[in-house]
């Protein structure tokens, strides 16, 4: 039976099956559409997912240090990455790893990965622990994460599968060597979490004028190597 | 802003409110009034009919992907509180 209101039967009217709908609903469907009342789409799951991020508090700290656009960008589409990732959506995950890459090339995605891995936070947390020492410490914040994001290749290595222990030793000591960065990290989830543990001692040997700090949840492993103050 | 799932609707209806929209579609992929694909504008890609998002206003159909959704909130705000 269908009642007068041509939007309830169309959503709700059929409960078995797949939804017909008349050009009346469409009609009534498109007047909405225009008003600005309605949209459409085929999973809403999607669209939760990207707007739990796009107001998370999270990304609402970001904004507040990092002015450029697409770094935030980059950035929400990290903690995208993140929660798919925690969801266990492989498929969906691996499609935004695609698009990132395809659009913002491989500094992009390294930049999600970035947020993605939890890094950012940890790596903002170091850098307030030395602020201490700067004349204007919010200027030098957004400074220094704005300057890491545009030359993340400087500071981070994301071992890969095909990366054996003297690779990693030997592009690190590359970097370190060209770029000097005050925070040094080495970045790899697992299987690869086990090389980096393998890294560890070599690192220390290479690094020493670093302090380790290491974070580890058996998913992941991140070595964040500091500089020390002389 | 109310939120209709396509996930239950009918190949047909789907098409029947593309034509009402200015648009058409062989079955698969959303097609302008020339027969020519419509691409995603954030994600460059064909949008699949039974893939698709349509977002309010000036009317604009993309591919349901994380990417093209972020990249609309990016451009016009949340509109879906």
């Amino acid at each position: 039976m269908s009642s007068n209101n041509p939007l309830s039967d169309a959503v709700e009217g059929v409960t078995k099956g797949l939804l017909e709908w008349s050009k009346e609903n469409v009609s009534a469907f498109i007047q909405k559409l225009k008003n600005k009342k309605l949209a459409f789409i085929e999973e809403s799951k999607t669209i939760e997912i990207v707007r739990e991020q796009y107001n998370s508090g999270e990304r609402k700290f970001y904004k507040e240090y990092i002015e450029n656009k697409q770094f935030l960008f980059l950035i929400e589409l990290g903690l995208t990455l993140k929660k798919l990732e925690s969801e266990k959506q492989k498929e969906r995950l691996q499609n935004l790893r695609e698009k990132i890459l395809k659009k913002y090339g491989i500094n992009g995605l390294h930049i999600s990965e970035f947020v993605q891995n939890g890094i950012l936070n940890r790596y903002i947390g170091i850098l307030i622990d030395e602020l201490s020492y700067a004349e204007n410490p919010i200027t030098q914040l957004k400074k220094d994460i704005e300057d890491t994001l545009q030359n993340i290749e400087k500071h981070i290595i994301f071992v890969q599968a095909y990366m054996k222990v003297s690779d990693i030793i030997k592009k690190s000591s590359i970097i370190v060597a060209s770029n000097s960065p005050r925070i040094f990290i080495v970045s790899g989830v697992r299987p690869n979490a086990k090389l980096i543990q393998d890294s560890i001692e070599p690192l220390k040997n290479l690094l020493k004028e670093y302090s380790l700090e290491r974070f580890s949840n058996g998913e992941k492993e991140i070595l964040f190597f500091k500089r020390k103050l002389t | 802003m109310e939120l209709i799932s396509l996930k239950r609707v009918s190949l047909n209806s789907k098409i029947l409110l593309l034509k009402e929209l200015g648009y058409t579609s062989d079955g698969d992929f959303v097609l302008d009034l020339k027969g020519e694909k419509v691409i995603d504008k954030y994600a460059d890609i064909p949008i699949r009919v039974n893939n698709m998002v349509i977002f309010p206003g000036s009317t604009i159909i993309l591919d349901n992907n994380e990417f093209s959704i972020a990249s609309y909130l990016e451009e016009f705000g949340d509109v879906f509180k």
